[in-house]
């Protein structure tokens, strides 16, 4: 039994904990110390801080990715809106009243209906 | 007792790790204070000083009027640009006027330049109205100490078409007059709100749980039942008209009597809207055709006919005395020189002739053979809750008039009123109101809510449209309706009015001359008359309702047949055409 103990490698199907059967614990042969536990917790206290850092820039970065979107959609309401007025200002009355076609016009001499 | 403590005992390491630990405890004292106990007020502090509101503002409605079947834009909105400087941010100011002035050009202000060399001042409007390129070329250029202001600026790509119906934007957004005013809700739309922490450039940054967006929501599109040919055609038609006889202001309204829809309705003079603020005249603004309810003279006794054969006073058969002149009460009421005594007088001569006489015999018979309360009391009852004259009509526009009716209970509503009511005078009533009773008259009897709105938009292309509303029902009964249009359109044809008609199609109508009580006297004079005419046209069914007035012509003649007359029969002659009516 106590050959087994001091056995580096154990298989997996000896490690299974089973009824009616003897079970081993494997021990590492060195131990952390109180100042190796604070290093490690720190390390993670500062990765952590990271993660939370690098979420909430990201989340900032959405922010000016929005306002840059709005910018360039204002940006071109602001070119359609121009291009609109434009268009219906060469489809006005005026413009086809004046225009060569519209010159070229006669007036019906008579007007007839098909019943 | 004595605190007794020896340092010496203690090595220099162990007492700096002391005060070491103190101060830190201190400290973690102190932020567990400041995090911990003070947190929300401090959280409040913070966030109130990096959170900033913004207003999302809500796109004013655009404007459209139809064309056929198709829809064509009347008011649009455009960018436009305030260049502004500070001046105590500007470097160069000659550099800045060099600029400038290539860019902007004519949209420079005038005396920007004082404003520049006055340092205490942090704002001096230098352009107005710049368009998006231009504004962009000024970003570029980066001037230190300029600024530039986004609005819109209401554009009318048919320039004075309508102006009157649509009314104007002033520079504080509000809407004036006509459409723009009497809509100005459903135009202006609800501005939006963005609450959201920022950066030092104001960038809002989508970090907070508390930020706050609620979107602006954009005015309707509004799709009018105007359309631009008509109105074109109504307003060169009115003006041609009143140059013709000289006369200074006139106004023509069109409209379906089958659904109450405004076509058209022109005034003249008028203005550009784009121009308002060059206008010196601000009664130009008014929609007179709603706005200014007048005495419409003897168009009304269309609508006394109607009465009488609705009321059962007089039938289409009816025949009376005419003997020129009626004796009411202390007062005697003629016909003009020129029309024929007639024993037998008919109820289509009352149309043909307008004799005075033959509408103060309808309302004799109303009271049984005088005019009295009864008679009042029954022409009130048409005219007022049948015609619903004295109440508004509803119609989207600005300042919209309910005209004056006295009722026959009123100490003024005497005999003698109500005989002159009979035929147009001693009564207010607006051209608006006019046109859509007399519309209900020959349209079967039902009174349509006049509205100028077809429909509403989000493209300018598809039309959501909106159900005409009907007001009453059996203003006539229907065959009543029939015997007066017939007899309108035969009161036309037998005038010289009516030769000039397209042969084929029904169109009736009637004059009017109204007196003008001088205010000097106080008694009504020939010397300035308001002419107006009031009449239909189509097939068998009436397709269109005309109504038009002219003041001050010069033109010898009533105003009403030599004046507004040749006004509703030319734009009645190029309505057939433009509405592809079908002839009988």
């Amino acid at each position: 039994m106590s050959d087994r103990n001091n056995n580096t490698f154990i298989s997996r199907r000896e490690n299974a904990w089973r009824r009616n059967q003897n079970t081993t614990k494997f021990e590492h042969s060195t131990k952390l110390g109180p100042v190796s536990h604070t290093v490690l917790v720190a390390m993670m206290v500062a990765v952590l801080g990271l993660i939370y850092l690098t979420q909430v820039t990201k989340t900032s970065s959405y922010g000016y990715a929005i306002e840059t979107l709005n910018t360039r959609k204002d940006e071109l309401g602001a070119k359609k809106s121009e291009l609109q007025v434009e268009s219906a200002r060469l489809k006005s009355l005026q413009k086809i009243q004046s225009s060569e076609v519209a010159a070229n016009l006669t007036q019906p001499a008579s007007t007839d209906y098909i019943r | 007792m004595k605190l007794n403590i020896n340092l010496t005992q203690y090595r220099k390491s162990e007492i700096l790790a002391a005060i070491t630990i103190g101060f830190v405890a201190i400290i973690v004292l102190n932020l567990f204070y400041i995090q911990i106990v003070r947190h929300d007020y401090y959280k409040q502090q913070a966030y109130d000083e990096q959170v900033a509101k913004f207003i999302l503002p809500a796109k004013r409605g655009e404007i459209y009027a139809r064309d056929g079947t198709d829809v064509i834009p009347l008011v649009l909105n455009e960018p436009v640009y305030i260049a502004y400087a500070d001046p105590q941010q500007v470097k160069d100011k000659e550099e800045l006027i060099d600029t400038m002035n290539s860019i902007a050009g004519g949209n420079m202000i005038k005396d920007y330049k004082t404003g520049l060399d006055n340092k205490k001042l942090r704002y001096v409007v230098l352009a107005r109205g710049l368009k998006y390129d231009q504004a962009e070329l000024l970003k570029k250029k980066n001037i230190p100490g300029i600024g530039l202001t986004a609005s819109d600026r209401r554009v009318y790509p048919e320039g004075s078409l309508a102006a009157q119906l649509l009314g104007y934007v002033n520079d504080e957004g509000k809407g004036q007059y006509g459409a723009e005013e009497a809509l100005n809700e459903r135009l202006k739309g609800v501005n939006g709100k963005l609450q959201a922490v920022t950066d030092v450039r104001r960038i809002p940054l989508t970090v907070s749980e508390r930020d706050i967006s609620i979107p602006a929501q954009d005015g309707d599109n509004l799709v009018l039942s105007v359309d631009r040919n008509i109105q074109s055609y109504a307003e060169k038609a009115l003006k041609q008209g009143l140059d013709k006889v000289k006369a200074t202001k006139g106004s023509v309204v069109i409209m379906d009597p089958n659904t109450g829809r405004i076509m058209a309705m022109a005034n003249y003079p008028t203005y550009d809207p784009a121009k308002y603020n060059e206008v010196e005249d601000y009664g130009i603004f008014q929609n007179g055709i709603v706005s200014d309810p007048y005495e419409a003279g003897s168009v009304i006794k269309t609508l006394s006919m109607g009465a009488g054969l609705d009321s059962g006073a007089v039938n289409v058969n009816t025949t009376f005395n005419n003997r020129g002149y009626v004796q009411v009460d202390d007062r005697k009421i003629s016909n003009v020189e020129e029309d024929p005594i007639n024993a037998n007088a008919t109820m289509t001569d009352v149309l043909h002739y307008s004799l005075n006489t033959g509408v103060v015999y309808i309302l004799q018979q109303m009271g049984g053979g005088k005019v009295n309360l009864q008679a009042r009391n029954k022409f009130y009852d048409y005219f007022h809750n049948h015609y619903r004259f004295g109440e508004k009509t509803g119609v989207e526009q600005a300042g919209e008039s309910k005209g004056i009716i006295i009722p026959p209970t009123d100490e003024q509503g005497n005999n003698v009123r109500y005989a002159n009511m009979a035929f147009g005078q001693g009564m207010d009533v607006t051209m608006m109101q006019v046109a859509a009773a007399f519309s209900s008259t020959i349209n079967g009897g039902t009174f349509y809510k006049p509205t100028i709105i077809t429909g509403t938009t989000n493209d300018g292309d598809k039309v959501k449209a909106q159900a005409p509303k009907i007001v009453k029902k059996n203003v006539l009964k229907a065959n009543t309706s029939k015997d007066l249009r017939d007899m309108i359109v035969k009161g036309r044809q037998l005038g010289a009015l009516g030769g000039k008609d397209r042969p084929g199609f029904v169109v009736g109508g009637k004059t009017g001359t109204s007196q003008i009580i001088d205010p000097k006297t106080g008694e009504y004079t020939d010397a300035n008359s308001i002419g107006s005419y009031l009449g239909f046209g189509g097939n068998q069914t009436p397709q269109y309702v005309i109504m038009v007035q002219v003041k001050d012509s010069k033109a010898a003649g009533y105003a009403g047949t030599t004046a507004a007359g040749p006004i509703f029969g030319d734009i009645s002659n190029w309505l057939i055409d433009y509405l592809k009516i079908t002839p009988n």
